[in-house]
């Protein structure tokens, strides 16, 4: 393309943009990524220190950050295996979730936004909560799953995170997850993410917390990996 | 044939005032379209119109242009912003500011390339599949009806809605009846509930525990006398209840099975089946009807105040005309959370008829309802119904959590909050 072409080509854009807006938007609007590779990031301890897989209890899940310094998710350790799975979804696509790691390949991680209606721990309180095999929800008595008390989608942790119950119409995305000289990395998103809808919703949460989208959408190198219960004040089960 | 056919002398003269407007404010094919490359395509754009914005429009709308960024959408709502129904007990029992409930429709242009038009439906001509406004003329190949509801009272009873307004219908309304409240200084309320099913099940019990938890903060002088035709709250029961005797004892007088007979509203008394009561302010709250709309353009049958549509799709015996929403009859409790997710479902079915492609062997109808009992603790209910769309069987769930419980008030405004951002966000 010579530099006139281009110029042409641009200003022609340009002003359809002008005339139409919603044409900016055709442009943009892409079918649902089902993987995405993002920065390899080194999950480490609050100390600075690596993460390892034997950082984390059997029944536990921490919040780490990631891939954006402002997109929640959690890493679970449910003790047991969690195999492989190919997960459908209900617009004809499939995908494979890769099961967990570690000595028993039982950690996994999952962003912590529900697909629903985007509901997300903060600061403040979370609706989306992990229960380990130890602990059944009140109200839907299922455990090992992660779910929402806001319209109560019920996400299946063991099998990719897919919904088992409730409102939800995509799966939870999986965190993929690699181990390296015992050392967790996250290095992508398997499922359909939300983070184009977080960041469009909390736009003006995200400014008031971070200063600026800028810095809410940083991309680490490092992300700590912590207690929910130590950046979140309470977390709401039902 | 169907039934209310237009009259042909207004129709000449809408097609005559309206072709102007209705050519550059309705054709889809705006000029900047016209230059994409796919000119035969586009002239075969399906047309789907939306009627109403509410719960069930919005969601139908948005949740369609996820499906489907080819189709041309239309939302008609006559007013120019959304008014939440859900949650505005809470403004009127004085614990959230009107504002909080009011969204404009901008973002479905901009951010969903929806066209909206803020006109009022005059009358739909199903056969030729063409809508009049008060303003326009549009043509449609797939029609969404989620206009809500209409009192159902006679029309000599019209006016005392000007006097005690039921609050059930988003606007003036409420802002009156909350007037009504905050110049209360004491004395005797009346508030009625109707027969079900009427909009939003918990929503009459919610509101008389507002009512009582304002007059009990506000340390009035006051009697709420509380006329359910119903024998019991008609959902969380048991929670509604316990907050009426536990809460506002020597407030509240709950009289159920409470059939009215006779409201003189200059007089302020009412006549019920147990009894009469004078009131100093009342909310009366009637039964309820689907939209006057949909019987004047022959979807309603006669002696029935809601719209029969199939169980699966929402189409009425129009094909590809929907109805969902409050004006629907269907199992699920009407509410704006049940017409949002039927307003998904209806766009799964419009898509899948576009496309000609279909992906879903399940649908799930799901109401998930919180009611505040106080002005810091709620109740919560949850009711869905597992449809396979395969072997045509329904799977329900109903689950109520009936202590009062502050967490419960987050639940609800995230709940909320979901709905708005994924409508309006």
């Amino acid at each position: 393309m010579d530099r006139r072409t281009l110029l042409k080509t641009c200003s022609v854009v340009a002003i359809e943009m002008m005339v139409n807006p919603s044409l900016f938007n055709k442009l943009l609007a892409q079918e649902k990524e089902l993987y995405k590779a993002y920065q390899k990031t080194m999950l480490v301890k609050e100390n600075g220190q690596p993460f390892s897989t034997s950082d984390i209890r059997p029944n536990t899940a921490l919040l780490f950050f990631y891939p954006y310094a402002s997109t929640p998710c959690y890493l679970i350790n449910t003790g047991s295996e969690i195999k492989p799975a190919k997960i459908k979804l209900n617009i004809g696509k499939e995908y494979e979730f890769k099961g967990g790691i570690g000595k028993n390949k039982s950690i996994v991680a999952y962003s912590a936004i529900c697909p629903h209606q985007w509901a997300y721990p903060n600061k403040d309180f979370s609706l989306i909560n992990y229960y380990p095999p130890t602990e059944k929800s009140q109200a839907t008595g299922k455990s090992g799953i992660i779910q929402c008390c806001a319209h109560m989608s019920v996400f299946d942790i063991n099998n990719g995170g897919q919904v088992l119950e409730g409102p939800a119409e995509y799966p939870l995305a999986a965190i993929e997850l690699i181990e390296e000289n015992d050392i967790i990395y996250a290095t992508g998103v398997i499922g359909p993410n939300q983070f184009g809808e977080f960041f469009d919703m909390y736009k003006s949460d995200l400014i008031a917390q971070y200063g600026n989208i800028r810095k809410a959408k940083e991309v680490l190198d490092k992300t700590i990996v912590m207690e929910v219960g130590k950046y979140v004040k309470e977390q709401i089960k039902c | 044939m169907l039934k209310n056919k237009l009259n042909v002398s207004r129709r000449d003269f809408l097609v005559g005032t309206a072709a102007l407007s209705a050519s550059t404010l309705i054709n889809f094919q705006t000029s900047a379209y016209a230059k994409e490359e796919r000119p035969s395509l586009a002239s075969k754009k399906a047309k789907v119109v939306i009627i109403g914005g509410g719960y069930g429009g919005v969601s139908a709308a948005i949740s369609l242009r996820k499906h489907n960024k080819d189709v041309d959408i239309l939302l008609i709502e006559k007013n120019e912003f959304f008014i939440s129904c859900p949650m505005s007990n809470l403004y009127i029992g004085d614990i959230m500011e009107y504002s909080k409930l009011c969204y404009p429709y901008n973002n479905l242009t901009v951010k969903h390339n929806i066209k909206v038009l803020h006109e009022e439906v005059d009358n739909v001509d199903l056969d030729k599949k063409v809508i009049y406004t008060n303003k326009s003329k549009i043509e449609y190949d797939f029609l969404v009806l989620s206009p809500g509801i209409d009192y159902d009272i006679k029309e000599s009873q019209k006016e005392m809605l000007l006097y005690y307004p039921p609050a059930f219908k988003p606007g003036g309304e409420h802002l009156y009846l909350k007037k009504l409240l905050s110049e209360f200084e004491g004395g005797d309320i009346v508030m009625t509930a109707p027969s079900y099913p009427y909009r939003c099940p918990p929503a009459p019990y919610e509101r008389a525990a507002l009512v009582l938890n304002y007059l009990k903060r506000r340390n009035l002088k006051a009697k709420l006398y509380f006329l359910d035709e119903n024998e019991r709250p008609i959902i969380n029961s048991e929670g509604f209840m316990n907050a009426y005797y536990e809460l506002y004892k020597g407030y509240a007088e709950y009289i159920t099975g409470a059939t009215i007979k006779d409201i003189d509203y200059m007089k302020k008394v009412i006549k019920t089946s147990n009894g009469e009561f004078k009131f100093d302010i009342a909310n009366i709250i009637p039964p309820m009807k689907a939209s006057s709309l949909i019987e004047k353009i022959g979807l309603l049958e006669k002696g029935q105040k809601w719209v029969e549509v199939d169980t699966f799709t929402f189409e009425t015996k129009v094909p590809n005309v929907f109805v969902i929403g409050d004006s629907a009859r269907s199992f699920l409790p009407k509410s704006g959370f049940g017409a949002n997710m039927q307003g998904k479902a209806v766009a799964n079915i419009i898509n899948e008829r576009l496309t000609g492609k279909k992906y879903k062997q399940e649908e799930l109808l799901m109401v998930v309802c919180y009611s505040m009992v106080s002005d810091k603790e709620a109740v919560m209910s949850e009711t869905s119904f597992r449809l396979n769309l395969e072997t045509k069987t329904v799977t329900p769930i109903h689950r109520e959590d009936n202590t009062r419980k502050e967490v419960n008030v987050k639940r609800y405004h995230e709940w909320a909050k979901g709905l708005w951002r994924e409508m309006f966000g």
